[in-house]
């Protein structure tokens, strides 16, 4: 069971260790149904910590963020390491992370949060709008109860549960430190029905598809910045020289770097869900993103994220692997 | 002029087989249809991805990335790092809706000049099918 | 100096062969009109003299500083024309090459159409020739000493053969003594040379030669660098025995306690030695080993009162002190000679070698009718009351080889032919032998091989053609059950000794030198070659070569050969004391990379690692190439996301330019 109590004692017992240096979990938004994530370097701030339905944020992804940051002149770099809270999700981004050596193993502490899945903010707006106030909720059995300003209300997970946690098939984390809580019984499973269904359609029709989609994308890049596997010092597709994406947003340019981003996270894609999550326009990238991770299990028998000794899939091959398309 | 659409083929050809196999092609003076222009690399394991899909957008009509048979790369196994990228970029093209018959790939050894020549009729054809590539070409072009 | 592009381009008539199917004045004239294009011309034969002239006086008085040539395939003639302007005093990588000829004028019948195709492929390669860059072949020192790894009949010659040519050779063999499985063999197919004979000679000289460093019952343990510079590590493992006081005179193995007690490895267990052992008398170097693993005193620490081995050492040589001692040196060079095992019948448990004390492998009876061995080069079966001479003997090839069920699908080579020189022999040492051989094929391909089985089979052995199924004992005699293929009858064959001729296979520690030299391995899982046809002795590292059973099974004959050829590539390297070191390699940039490590699993050579930087002031790792391993294949660059690891010459920012160019030109 979700125990905060228990987080926050094992927050302020890591915090005060000599070789920690901050910890990043979540606390409570300002308004609405919203998690933020939180750095906390004292054991005092512990006390705002939550672990609830609305901690989305994929907090992996400011492990390898923190690292850009400058040492100021005549300073050293501080190698102590950094706590972080991880659900099962966001922990294969840690894996990931590992395998690609984007962080080494010895700076991150990882405190596992087995978890019942995450709200779906849109979903939840839609049943109760125009709520201003911050709001907390808590999972209660197959329910996930709000505390709204007129009384708590409980709403069955399926209706507000995030489309990736329906599909979950790793709500416990797969490494940890140490895990806060008793793991939490897998309930779901993934057959791809989403990728299936538009995979059925003619070339014509998945253009169709896509091209209003990709119209709509104004390449604000915030489903790569918050992607916690997109993690280049200087991503390609900024770069003038060569360069391989135009500024100009339109469908052409917008279309290639959708390629491109999908592309560079074949093999490594962990499904969190974030850059779905923000993409400002609603554009579906995890259908996107979901088509490689099928084809990479089902083509290669092989899953991101999971094993830490692994090989990264694109850095491997096997003499034997499928090719019924080559002439 | 005819008005028949004559599609346009950037293909990636590895030095060591592929290249070679279309220059035996030459030598032998097979004829094949002329839709089709090579850009040759040192292994077709050193075709960026990316270059399939920036072909397409700067109006290319059909791709084609080919090198050595399995097992027979010059550089051991460049061409089985290439086959999986290929395969799956093939997967995501398709998916967003381009043609199946648009990107190709193809094991052409130097001994194979035959092949060379089917493989050009078979890519040509199947973009000509194809028709001329619209998706996400790019509206103008510099370089 | 000015390094704006100003661009010639020539365009070759190639005779008629270009110029026939490609109006070559119509490119000519387009070509004039391509951004940064200084001068054109057309040309009868780009390739000739003058035509060379051309670009050399135009560089002069025109200052190019980039060459298009539209011609045949760079495949023919890149050389040649890099020539020229390293000639005209340009960096001969300013040049491009447009194959207007094996890809276009040949192939294309319609002159418009291979017009078109033809201005296309020149302003391409115009495209990519704005942007090359200059590149410098660099060159590094070859240290002028080799290391042979593996001290059997392969390592032996190769070790002589550069020794022999005034350079130092480390011939590293892992056990105590060099000779290998050659001088485990009585005598030799087809000649019947008796092998210690011709054998013993060449490992004298080994440890004679004043270049050959023998450093026996030694283990490399590291070798890093590059071709040239290997910097190797040897562990020279403890004897117990000091060597330069050991005079070999043998009285310590005789009073050894264990005497007679443990399994010689010579013998194929079937002779029994000292815990102080020489493995054979004609070992070298002459020096006895203690058996730290059998030894009372080494393994119990105690050996009755004190060990009798030091006891009786006149010499004072035994030193139970002695530790593994490493010894760090540099060559040029490398050349792997680990040889094989034969394949253990075990895996194939229906021919019952576990179970029944005669059913043999070839190399145990090689010891038994070898006058040095455990019997004294008589054939007796059993020990003792029981000891006897079989008269009827079944052999049964390609044990191990050629069988899928065991994963061994290759053919060993040699085990027909050995086959049929034990069964001589044995015709030989047992008046009235009952000879016969199982067999699926047999293989004489080599010189004199056909002779010799011919002569076999007149002296009366019987060949049958039949795939035993099952070996058991009925009374006293071992069963063959098996089909005689053809004549298409089932047998039920009694027999007193069954042979078997078990195959070669890759040596169960291949591994190590593997993980060590970054070796590859082909299918059969024995070493592979750089190419099987035309670098049969190169492997994929430069500086690193194969020779014998190590690459794939071979006879004595082929293996010494092939163990000359290595010699000889590795005294191509040593001579002329020079490498050179290609110049399209790959490179990567330090401040984009993001130490994903991708290049460094992909790279085939090795030649990219992972070193510690500091950026912004924080550790970061980045990938490093090592210019002198990079072949430049390139496969870094594809798997690079950032774009930070580039091959020179074909760099992202000069291929796309291509890719405009021949997609937008219609």
């Amino acid at each position: 069971m979700v125990n905060v109590d228990k987080l926050k004692e094992i927050a302020r017992e890591t915090i005060s260790r000599d070789d920690v240096k901050y910890l990043i979990g979540w606390r409570q938004g300002t308004y609405g149904f919203r998690a933020a994530p939180y750095f906390m370097s004292t054991p005092e701030e512990a006390e705002e910590l939550i672990f609830s339905p609305l901690c989305t944020n994929n907090l992996a992804t400011y492990l390898t963020l923190a690292e850009k940051l400058p040492v100021p002149r005549g300073q050293e770099p501080d190698s102590r390491k950094v706590a972080l809270l991880v659900k099962g999700c966001d922990s294969r981004a840690v894996v990931q992370q590992l395998v690609e050596q984007g962080i080494s193993r010895e700076r991150v502490l990882v405190i596992g949060c087995p978890c019942r899945g995450v709200i779906d903010q849109k979903k939840v707006e839609a049943k109760f709008p125009d709520v201003r106030e911050a709001v907390s909720a808590v999972w209660d059995g197959d329910t996930v109860v709000f505390n709204l300003p007129g009384g708590s209300v409980a709403v069955p997970r399926q209706e507000v549960l995030a489309g990736k946690c329906l599909t979950c098939r790793y709500p416990n984390p797969v490494i940890a430190d140490v895990t806060v809580w008793e793991e939490v019984a897998v309930w779901g499973s993934d057959d791809y029905v989403d990728v299936r269904e538009l995979e059925a359609g003619s070339p014509q029709q998945r253009w169709g598809f896509w091209e209003e989609k990709f119209a709509s994308c104004m390449r604000c890049y915030s489903c790569r910045n918050v992607c916690p596997m997109c993690y280049c010092e200087d991503c390609v597709l900024d770069r003038l020289n060569p360069q391989w994406i135009m500024r100009s947003v339109n469908t052409a340019e917008n279309t290639a770097f959708h390629l491109a981003r999908a592309f560079h996270l074949a093999g490594r894609c962990i499904e969190c869900g974030e850059c779905e999550r923000v993409c400002p326009v609603d554009i579906p990238l995890m259908k996107l993103n979901r088509k490689l991770t099928k084809e990479v299990r089902d083509k290669y028998a092989y899953e991101p994220g999971v094993d830490p000794e692994a090989k990264p899939l694109q850095a491997s091959y096997r003499p034997d692997d499928k090719e019924d398309f080559i002439l | 002029m005819s008005t028949e659409f004559e599609p346009n083929v950037v293909a990636f050809l590895c030095n060591w087989c592929s290249y070679a196999g279309a220059d035996l092609a030459g030598t032998s003076r097979t004829h094949y249809p002329s839709n089709l222009n090579v850009i040759r690399v040192m292994c077709s394991g050193r075709v960026n991805p990316l270059y399939v899909v920036n072909a397409l957008q700067q109006g290319a009509d059909g791709v084609l990335v080919s090198g050595c048979h399995p097992g027979d790369c010059h550089y051991m196994e460049g061409n089985f790092y290439a086959r999986r990228r290929f395969t799956l970029l093939r997967e995501l093209l398709e998916y967003v809706g381009v043609e199946p018959g648009r990107f190709n790939m193809s094991w052409v050894s130097a001994s194979e000049g035959a092949k060379w020549k089917d493989v050009v009729g078979e890519v040509t054809k199947k973009a000509k099918e194809a028709g001329p590539f619209k998706q996400f070409r790019r509206a103008k072009i510099n370089w | 100096m000015n390094n704006k592009p100003k661009i010639g381009v020539y365009v070759c008539h190639c005779g008629v062969n270009i110029a026939r199917t490609v109006d070559v004045e119509a490119v000519r004239e387009f070509a004039s009109r391509l951004p940064n294009v200084k001068v054109v011309r057309n040309y009868a034969y780009m390739c000739s003299d003058p035509g060379q002239l051309l670009i050399r006086d135009d560089v002069e008085k025109e200052g190019l500083n980039r060459i298009v040539v539209a011609s045949c395939s760079p495949r023919m003639h890149e050389n040649t024309f890099r020539k020229t302007l390293a000639a005209a005093g340009l960096n001969p990588y300013y040049l491009e090459m447009a194959n207007i000829r094996e890809q276009c004028s040949w192939v294309h019948e319609d002159r418009e159409e291979a017009t078109a195709k033809a201005k296309k492929l020149v302003y391409a390669a115009v495209a990519k020739a704005r942007l090359l860059e200059p590149l410098y072949e660099k060159e590094v020192e070859v240290e002028p000493a080799s290391l042979v790894i593996g001290g059997g009949i392969a390592g032996i010659q190769a070790a002589l053969d550069i020794a022999n040519a005034g350079f130092k050779v480390y011939l590293v063999e892992k056990t105590p003594s060099v000779g290998g499985r050659m001088s485990q063999l009585d005598k030799t197919f087809p000649t019947l040379d008796c092998s210690a004979c011709i054998l013993t000679p060449k490992m004298v000289d080994v440890a004679n030669h004043p270049n050959i460093e023998l450093l026996a019952y030694s283990q490399v343990e590291d070798i890093s660098g590059y071709v040239g510079n290997f910097d190797v590590k040897v562990r020279k493992k403890a004897r117990y025995v000091d060597v330069d006081k050991c005079t070999g005179c043998g009285i310590c193995a005789e009073e050894c306690r264990l005497k007679g007690r443990i399994p010689s490895e010579f013998d194929m267990g079937m002779g029994k030695r000292s815990a102080i052992y020489l493995p054979f008398p004609q070992a070298v170097p002459a020096k006895y080993t203690i058996d730290p693993e059998r030894c009372l005193y080494l393994t119990r620490g105690k050996c009755g009162k004190s060990p009798k081995c030091a006891d009786a050492c006149t010499a004072g040589a035994i030193n139970f002190e002695q530790q593994d001692e490493i010894v760090e040196f540099k060559v040029g060079t490398v050349i792997v000679a680990t040889g094989f095992d034969t394949f253990d019948p075990t895996r194939k448990p229906e021919y019952g070698y576990a179970d029944y004390d005669n059913v043999l492998t070839g190399l145990e009876l090689e010891r038994l009718v070898s006058a040095s061995g455990p019997t004294g080069g008589n054939i007796v079966l059993g020990e003792g009351e029981n000891a006897f001479v079989p008269k009827d003997i079944a052999f049964i090839k390609c044990v191990g080889s050629r069988d899928k069920s065991v994963g061994n699908e290759y053919c060993s080579r040699v085990c027909c032919m050995y086959t049929a020189k034990l069964a001589h022999l044995v015709e030989e040492k047992i008046p009235g032998a009952n000879v016969r051989i199982y067999y699926m094929d047999v293989r004489a391909f080599g010189k004199g091989f056909e002779e010799f089985y011919d002569r076999v089979r007149r002296e009366g052995i019987r060949y049958i053609r039949g795939n035993p199924s099952e070996i058991f004992k009925r009374g006293d005699k071992l069963v063959i059950k098996v089909e005689d293929t053809l004549a298409a009858t089932p047998l039920e064959d009694e027999v007193d000794m069954v042979v078997l001729a078990v195959g070669l296979e890759p040596r169960k520690d291949a591994r190590e030198i593997i993980d060590i030299l970054r070796l590859s391995q082909s299918a059969d899982r024995f070493y592979l070659e750089a190419h099987p046809k035309l670098a049969p002795v190169d492997t994929a590292t430069d500086g690193v070569f194969l020779a014998g059973c190590a690459q794939g099974p071979k006879d004595i004959p082929d293996t010494v050969a092939q163990a000359k050829g290595a010699a000889s590539s590795a005294l191509v390297l040593l001579s002329s004391g020079k490498v050179k070191i290609q110049a399209q390699i790959s490179f990567i940039n330090e401040n984009t990379c993001r130490g994903c490590g991708y290049c460094v699993e992909i790279c085939p050579y090795g030649a990219i690692e992972l070193v510690t930087i500091s950026r912004m002031g924080n550790p970061v790792q980045v990938g490093r190439v090592n210019e002198a391993l990079c072949k430049g294949c390139g496969a870094c660059a594809a798997a690079c996301f950032s774009g930070s690891a580039q091959q020179k010459s074909f760099m992202d920012r000069q291929i796309l330019p291509q890719i405009a160019v021949l997609g937008v030109m219609r």
